[in-house]
Parts: structure tokens; C-alpha cells; sequence
């Protein structure tokens, strides 16, 4: 039978069909995803080789408190956020009373304070030579430390605290939206149907919110597990202060490795609570009717109950110890305005832009290769190529120097063989290690954002310009990265800060003597000089608020019905 | 041969079939509307047309050149066809200048403006050059995407459902502006519609896909409506009144009267009469059949009116009437058939697919492609 195709000739430049999945988009996702997953699978890699008698050693010496101290911190921060996270998201959104508004943005602030900042400051406060107990002591007679009870903040429940006050923000963020997306007619449904405020808050609005607080709790727990600066300045026995001991004071690669594998198990489980809840999470939009949310008038005692309950999380978690660590600054300025804290703030500006520029960069490719071409592989490897933000620093660190340890070794055997020239180790304790560790461990981030902002963007867009002639870069610059700048923006900043107030990466990977603001002020409030660490201290804070400005003024913008009505 | 050339095309979704052999022929300058319920496909052909998603099985070609079969994709971008979306899509980021230009690819800028200008001025939004999508009415945005899908002076235009966000008020006027650019500019036009009155003011020639993706009927608007040979093609156009019986001496009766047809004879069948096909005479000693009128509701410029027939006692018939009919004046009436729009089908759905399945001009033209 005749067809067209015999008439007609083939067109020029018409591609292949069994030949698509060769394709830059496909190829490239898939080289990503293969490069950033490299150090998560050197780790298990090492660790199932056998080696010498380490894994008993430590399974009878040391394991057993690694296990129980780091559930007890997770089990202790993923309470203490929930109530603090979930209650002033409640608060501020469903209520009102004095200061509400101010309330809305300054309780994300404790975000810009890393935990380990907030554990330097809050010892130097509360330690036996702090003003707190030299006041007590003064006021009351007393002498030795025998003479009274004053809490440790060198403990575990001093990790919990610190740790506590700067992570809730992530329950509050994503709690607050759901209480903002929940559409007011369940709400007066229940009231309606006879259920009081209190009521109809653990009846309706907490269960559906529940898979966003799942999120946000996870997200919480994934970061204490990060944690280094923290429980090595209190001495707490978490998996992260282990790997890092094994590693670097013991000297013992299989037997960090393994310690590292055993703490993934953890990750593993908070990444699949996390995949669940998103997953349910689209259920629960229950009507497409919103009004403005009801701001119960609080008045009397609970008025001020409320304004306390939200204003003891800001001021622990932000005002405090900003305002001490300003004040520190200002009086250490002299010392600590040298020419080695410019320095710091170079490494730590440009290390920081550099990666954040990478990420947004792949984060863009990636996720418009997965739009551009709908495939299983490539969701595969682009979530693979996400993994890294749940993995804790300690564990990338280990697994990014055995990779390009590996890399090096085969470099410099191959060139010596080939060319008798020894290369040495080329990328282990550079830059690039560093940038390559913040990569895999923030890529999740742009990505995630890039995505999500790409996918608000309607397909017909990209009909439009491909049929208007223009190809798939050329749409990509022309029509997507102008609509979505904004969250190119956002994400860039996001990672930026995060590369910034990074610590445990950083530490390992670093070249010798190389220091960013962090490292510096880790190394100095360890040896009880924090003064002279306060201005870099200050600059971390100062750099993280950016992004939890953006992030408050979206919040506000985003809840559909809220315009107007909000206003009032 | 100019123009699009669809040959054999045939596509799924997992089990879901929703193009079935279809062949498709559209001359430089031919208007032809694909008409069909959502979810026949009509859509996926424009994409599948226009590059936006691979061919499982068939052939097309633009021009004379094959643009995509099962073995090869020519891209979207590489085949100079104009896309205008349901939504238009137009690039919020750029001005209605900036979005005009934007396919004028490899132009010097000032000469690329002129065009545009041009364009924008066959639409009548010269006026409005400088000003972003956002701040447009509908049918403003409307006349830019047009202007845009036209502007680099494609082979082929596709048009998806282009007046389905407009307004009743506003839709008559844009289509007939619409008609007029796409007269003037000699384009191949294939547009995707599922409002049969729509399909009937826009196109040169109509297709029908049915539910199962097969092109049911393709014929000028005069055909479709006047000679519908599927019950489904009759039906699209609105509420019919049904009758069932047998073919004997090649009539079907009916309570108005009996119908001709050339169906088999003692074949069980249906007589379908659109509301416009019923008259009826105030004089009751007319030819037709005494009815009651049971109510009577004006739509605007015509009337529907409801009667019963054997002066009350049985079915009730829906009639179209173009003057104001007022129920209270009008006791004595009879109901007659115009034959013109009266249509005998197969009681069996089976058998009258097969009836009905008279052969599609574009499948067979393909040889007359060969012959060129």
C-alpha cells in the first residue's frame, strides 16, 4: 500500500526515534545523578568490605551509646519542635492577639542562627563562669559549684535545646501553610457540627495538616542527624561525633564507614516518613472554597499566653543571642576585624556563590530535562541525585574523600605508569572537594525549587515556543528561566546560605589551614574564644536572614482567598 | 501537494485507543475542523501534527515532506506550522510586540517589528504593541496568539479549541475576524472544536471522530448537517426526536408521516428529526398530524416549543420555531415533517457503524499524491 512517506521526502534534521533516549538531557541526568551518588554508595561500599576487627571493637565499645544517644536527641528535638513548631503555627494563624503580625516572619527567624552558634553563645551565658550563675552566686552567698543546681548545657538536654530553638522554624513553616491552605469551611463545618475552638483543632485542622508537620518534623530530624558543631562542642555521643572521631582520631576509614552505614539506616527511615507524607499530602485539599481564616479574638489570660508562647521562641532562638553576639562583636571589633577574618569571609562568599550558582545551573538542567522528557529513568536518577540533603555531612564527608581518593590514586598510578610523572593527589583536600561535597549535599534544594516552580509554568508555554521555532535550549532561556526568576533567585540564595553556616563538610574536606567563616568560628568558640569569633559569627547570622525574609513574605502571599480580605 | 497530509495515524494511551486509522488532507488555504466529544483524540492529532508528541503508527507530512512516522521525529520547531492554544499561551515575560517577534527567528530586528506590526495590525492590536499579556481581555490575548502562530508565516496552523475562553457575545465576532486573517493569509488551517455550530461557521470541510477514535464522517458543513450518515454525526447538533421502526417498500413509518431510505428491507430502524425539521400549521386540517401544545419557551432568536401528538395523548415531540409562538392562541395544530431533516438509521449500533462508514476521501488520496 502506498503511503505518504513514499512520495513525500524525509525531512532534514528529523531525529531518530529509536535512537531518542541518546539524548544530551537523558545522558547528562544520568551522569549527574551517577557523580552525586558516588560518595552515599563508596560509604556502604567500604563498609560491607571486610576489613580488621574495628566493626566488633566498636560494636561493644561505642555503638551501643551512638544508637542510644542520637535516638534520644531525635526523639528530644522531634518533640520540642512539634510543640513549639505546630502550637505558634497554630497561634499566628488561627488566632488573634498582641504582636501576631510581627509574629507571622520573626518566628522563622531562629533559622539564620545555626545550632552550633547558638551552643557557643548559650554556654558562654550559662557555664559556672557565665553572668547567669556569677549573678546567682552573688545574690545567694554561694561559693563552689557544690553549693547549688544549675542545669549542664553541656549535655544532651543542652544539644536538645539548642537544637530545638533553631530547627523549629522548619514545623512552623510547613505547618503554617497547612493551617493557611485548609480551606475555613471544614473548620466552621465542625464548629457547626458542635465542636468547640480547641476541639476542632485536634478533630480536623491538626489531622489534616498532619502529613505537612510529617514533612516538616523529618526535615527537623535529618538536620540533627547533620549536626556536628553542636554535640562536638557538648561532647555528646552522637553517630555524627563518632564517625568523625573514628575517622580523624582513630584514623580508621572501614570503621567510620561502617558507623556512617548504620546512621543512613536512620536517614533512610526519615526519608521514607518524608516520601509518604508528600505523597499524602495531595489528598488533602478538601474544597477549592476559601475565605480569610477566622482569627479567633484571644483575650485575657490567653491572650497573653499566646503572645509569650510565641514570643519565648524568638527571643531564645533569635533576639538573645543575636543581641549578645552584637554586642560581642562590637566590643571584639577591633580584634576581630583583621585581615584572616576578610580572609574567612572571601572563602566563605565565594565557595558559597560558586555553589550556589552550580546547583541552581544542574538543579535547571535537571529538571527541565525531566519536563522535556517524561521518562522513568530520568525520575529515578534525578531522586537519586536527591538523596544527598538527607544525608548528615559526616557520612558525604567520609564518602566524598574515599571517592576521590580513589579518583587520585588511579590518576597518579596511571600517570606514573604511563608517564612516570607523579600527580599526587588531585582533588582530595581542595576547594573542589569542598564544592563537590556542598553539591551533593544541596542539590536536592535547587532542584526541588526549580522543579516545583517549572511545573507552575503550563506545557502549552512550551508548545508556543517550540512550534514559534525555537528548540529546547533556546525555550529554556527565552520563555522558562524569565518566568520562574524568581524562584531561580530563592533557590540560589537558599544554598547559598546553607554552604555558608555548613560545618561538618567543611571541616573534613577542606584544604589544610583553609578556613571558612564557620570552620573559624568553630575553631575558636572550641577554645572558648568566642569573642574573637563573634563578627564571622555574626556574618553567617546576617547572610542567613536573607532567605527567611523571602520566605516570610511569600508565606503570607501565597494563601489563595487571603488577598484582600487580609487587608482589612 | 501544500498542506497537511495525514496518512494512516493511529494512537493509543495504555489500552485507551484514541485514534483509529484517521487520514487527513488539507489543501494551502483549507479551513478543516476536526468535530468530536472531549477525549476522542481530536487533540492528540493536532499534537501529534504539530510535533508535540511521537507518532505510534502513520505518517505525516507537511508539504510534501515527512515530517514524523513511527521510525522518525521532526521537532516541533523544525516544522513551521503555528500553534494556538485553548489558554494562548502567550509569554507573560514579553511584551505583545515581544511575543509577535518571538518566532520571527534569524530576522534583523527593525524588519522583524515591521512584520509584527503588520500582523498585529490585520488583528487590530497594533494599538496595544507595548503592552503585556496580563493586561489584555480575552479576546484581546485571543487576536495576539493568532497574530503570534501567524507571524512567521507558517505551512500549517493548528488551531486548539481558540474560542472556548471567550464569552457568548464576544466569540461571533472574534471567529469572524479569525476567519477573515486566515482567508487572507492562505494558510492550511486544522482546528479542533467540539461545538458543532462552531465547526459549521469556521470550516471548509469537517471531520467527525467518534468515541473510538475512527473518523466517522468528513464532508462540507452542508453535508454533515443535511446528510449526517452516523447516528453520532446526527446527534452532535442537539436534541433530535426519535422514532423506531421497520423498513418496509423502502419507508420507515413514523406518527408524522412516513420517511424514505434505502436501508435493507425489514430492517429494524430509527428515524431522527431535528426539532427544526418539525412545522407546524396553526390550520388542524392541514396535511400533518393534530398535536397539543404543551409548553413553549423562547431561546432568543427562536422559539422550543414541546407538543404532544394525537392532540395530547402521545409522545411528545421538541420543535424549533423561528417566530414567537404563544401556546395560549394555538389550540388547534398539526405537526408535519420536513424531509430535509429527517434521517433513517440502523435500530443495531453494529450494523449502522458499517453502514455508515462510507470511504474517507483521505484515505484513498494518497495515490493522487504519488501521481504529482
Amino acid at each position: 500500500m502506498a503511503t505518504a512517506a513514499t512520495t513525500a521526502k524525509m525531512a532534514e534534521g528529523a531525529t531518530k526515534v529509536s535512537l531518542s533516549w541518546l539524548n544530551v538531557w537523558t545522558l547528562g541526568t544520568v551522569m549527574i545523578a551517577m557523580i552525586v551518588v558516588l560518595p552515599i554508595a563508596a560509604v556502604i561500599f567500604i563498609s560491607l568490605t571486610p576489613s580488621d576487627d574495628i566493626w566488633q571493637h566498636l560494636a561493644s565499645t561505642v555503638l551501643p551509646l551512638y544508637i542510644s544517644t542520637t535516638l534520644l536527641l531525635m526523639i528530644g528535638v522531634g518533640l520540642g519542635t512539634l510543640i513549639i513548631g505546630v502550637g505558634t503555627a497554630w497561634l499566628v494563624s488561627m488566632c488573634r492577639f498582641p504582636g501576631k503580625r510581627i509574629f507571622e516572619w520573626a518566628l522563622l527567624l531562629p533559622m539564620a542562627m545555626p545550632a552550633y552558634v547558638i551552643a557557643y553563645l548559650y554556654t558562654d551565658i550559662l557555664e559556672y563562669a557565665g553572668p547567669i550563675q556569677a549573678f546567682l552566686r552573688e545574690m545567694f552567698g554561694w561559693t563552689t559549684k557544690r553549693d547549688y543546681w544549675f542545669p549542664e548545657i553541656r549535655s544532651l538536654g543542652g544539644a536538645i535545646s539548642m537544637m530545638t530553638l533553631v530547627l523549629y522554624p522548619y514545623v512552623y513553616l510547613l505547618s503554617r501553610a497547612a493551617f493557611m491552605e485548609q480551606s475555613i469551611c471544614v473548620l466552621e463545618a465542625s464548629r457547626v457540627l458542635g465542636r468547640g475552638p480547641v476541639r476542632s483543632f485536634f478533630s480536623v485542622a491538626l489531622p489534616l495538616a498532619r502529613p505537612a508537620i510529617i514533612i516538616g518534623v523529618s526535615l527537623v530530624l535529618m538536620e540533627a542527624l547533620n549536626d556536628f558543631g553542636t554535640v562536638d562542642f557538648f561532647a555528646v555521643s552522637t553517630f555524627t561525633l563518632g564517625i568523625y572521631d573514628v575517622w580523624l582520631n582513630m584514623n580508621n576509614v572501614a570503621g567510620a564507614a561502617q558507623l556512617a552505614t548504620v546512621l543512613l539506616i536512620f536517614v533512610i527511615f526519615l526519608v521514607l516518613a518524608e516520601r509518604f507524607a508528600r505523597r499524602k499530602k495531595r489528598f488533602h485539599h478538601t474544597t477549592t472554597k476559601y475565605k480569610a481564616l477566622p482569627g479567633y479574638l484571644l483575650e485575657g489570660r490567653a491572650r497573653t499566653l499566646a503572645t509569650l508562647a510565641c514570643a519565648l521562641p524568638v527571643i531564645f532562638g533569635f533576639v538573645l543571642p543575636a543581641g549578645v553576639l552584637t554586642g560581642y562583636s562590637f566590643i571584639h571589633f577591633e580584634t576581630a576585624m583583621n585581615a584572616d577574618f576578610l580572609v574567612y569571609a572571601f572563602n566563605s562568599f565565594s565557595l558559597s556563590a560558586l555553589t550556589a550558582v552550580l546547583a541552581v545551573a544542574i538543579g535547571i538542567f535537571m529538571a527541565y530535562g525531566v519536563r522535556l522528557r517524561n521518562e522513568r529513568l530520568l525520575k529515578v536518577m534525578v531522586r537519586l541525585a536527591s538523596l544527598g540533603y538527607a544525608v548528615p555531612g559526616a557520612v558525604l564527608a567520609v564518602g566524598v574523600l574515599v571517592t576521590l581518593g580513589t579518583v587520585d590514586n588511579s590518576i597518579d598510578a596511571f600517570m606514573r605508569r604511563t608517564f612516570d610523572i607523579s600527580t599526587g593527589l588531585l582533588f582530595s583536600g581542595t576547594i573542589a572537594a569542598v564544592t563537590f561535597g556542598y553539591l551533593v549535599r544541596f542539590l536536592a534544594l535547587s532542584f526541588g525549587s526549580v522543579e516545583a516552580s517549572l511545573g507552575k509554568v503550563t506545557p502549552n508555554m512550551d508548545g508556543a515556543a517550540r512550534s514559534l521555532g525555537h528548540g529546547a535550549f533556546s525555550t529554556l532561556r527565552r520563555v522558562h528561566m524569565p518566568m520562574i526568576r524568581g524562584s531561580l533567585l530563592m533557590a540560589s540564595m537558599m544554598v547559598f546560605v546553607d554552604c555558608m553556616k555548613e560545618l561538618p563538610l567543611t571541616i573534613i574536606l577542606r584544604p589544610f589551614n583553609f578556613h571558612t567563616l564557620a570552620t573559624f568560628v568553630h575553631q575558636y568558640a572550641s577554645d572558648e574564644q568566642l569573642g574573637e569569633a563573634s563578627l564571622a559569627a555574626l556574618s553567617i547570622v546576617g547572610f542567613g536572614i536573607l532567605p527567611v525574609i523571602v520566605l516570610s513574605l511569600a508565606i503570607t502571599r501565597s494563601r489563595p482567598g487571603h488577598g484582600k480580605e487580609q487587608a482589612q | 501537494m501544500k498542506g497537511l497530509h495525514v496518512f494512516g495515524l493511529s494512537h493509543a494511551y495504555g489500552d485507551n485507543q484514541v485514534l483509529n486509522n484517521v487520514g487527513l488532507m488539507i489543501p494551502a488555504g483549507e479551513l478543516v475542523c476536526l468535530l468530536g466529544p472531549s477525549g476522542c483524540g481530536k487533540s492528540t492529532l493536532l499534537r501529534l501534527a504539530a510535533g508535540l508528541e511521537k507518532v505510534q503508527k502513520g505518517t505525516i507530512a507537511i508539504d510534501d515532506v515527512t515530517v514524523a512516522t513511527p521510525k522518525m521525529h521532526l521537532h516541533p520547531e523544525k516544522r513551521s506550522i503555528g500553534l494556538m492554544f485553548q489558554d494562548y499561551a502567550l509569554f507573560p515575560h514579553l511584551s505583545i510586540i515581544g511575543n509577535v517577534t518571538f518566532g520571527l527567528l534569524g530576522m534583523a530586528a527593525d524588519k522583524a517589528r515591521r512584520l509584527a506590526m503588520d500582523m498585529l495590525d490585520q488583528v487590530g492590536m497594533a494599538s496595544h504593541a507595548d503592552k503585556y499579556p496580563h493586561m489584555l481581555s480575552g479576546g484581546q490575548q485571543q487576536r495576539v496568539a493568532l497574530a503570534r502562530a501567524l507571524a512567521p508565516k507558517p505551512k500549517l496552523l493548528l488551531l486548539d479549541e481558540p474560542f472556548s475562553g471567550l464569552d457568548t457575545n464576544m466569540r461571533q465576532t472574534i471567529r469572524e475576524e479569525t476567519l477573515n486573517v486566515l482567508k487572507h493569509s492562505g494558510v492550511a488551517t486544522l482546528m479542533v472544536t467540539h461545538d458543532p455550530e462552531e465547526a459549521m461557521f469556521m470550516a471548509d470541510r469537517i471531520k467527525i471522530i467518534g468515541a473510538n477514535g475512527t473518523i466517522l464522517q468528513a464532508g462540507r458543513p452542508h453535508e454533515i448537517y443535511y446528510h449526517p450518515n452516523h447516528e453520532f454525526v446526527a446527534k452532535l447538533f442537539g436534541m433530535m426526536n426519535h422514532f423506531e421502526g421497520v423498513v418496509l417498500g423502502g419507508r420507515v413509518e413514523t406518527p408524522l408521516g412516513s420517511i424514505a431510505t434505502d436501508l435493507r428491507e425489514g430492517l429494524a430502524a430509527q428515524v431522527l428529526i431535528r426539532p427544526e425539521g418539525v412545522i407546524l400549521e396553526s390550520n388542524g386540517n392541514g396535511p400533518g398530524t393534530l398535536v397539543e401544545v404543551t409548553s413553549s419557551q423562547l431561546l432568543g432568536h427562536d422559539n422550543i416549543v414541546r407538543v404532544r401528538l394525537n392532540n395530547g395523548e402521545g409522545e411528545e415531540l421538541y420543535v424549533r420555531v423561528h417566530h414567537t409562538f404563544e401556546v395560549e392562541l394555538k389550540k388547534n395544530i398539526s405537526a408535519r415533517v420536513d424531509h430535509e431533516y429527517a434521517f433513517v438509521f440502523p435500530l443495531d449500533e453494529e450494523l449502522g457503524n458499517t453502514h455508515a462508514m462510507a470511504p474517507d476521501p483521505a484515505v484513498v488520496e494518497p495515490k493522487a499524491a504519488i501521481a504529482e
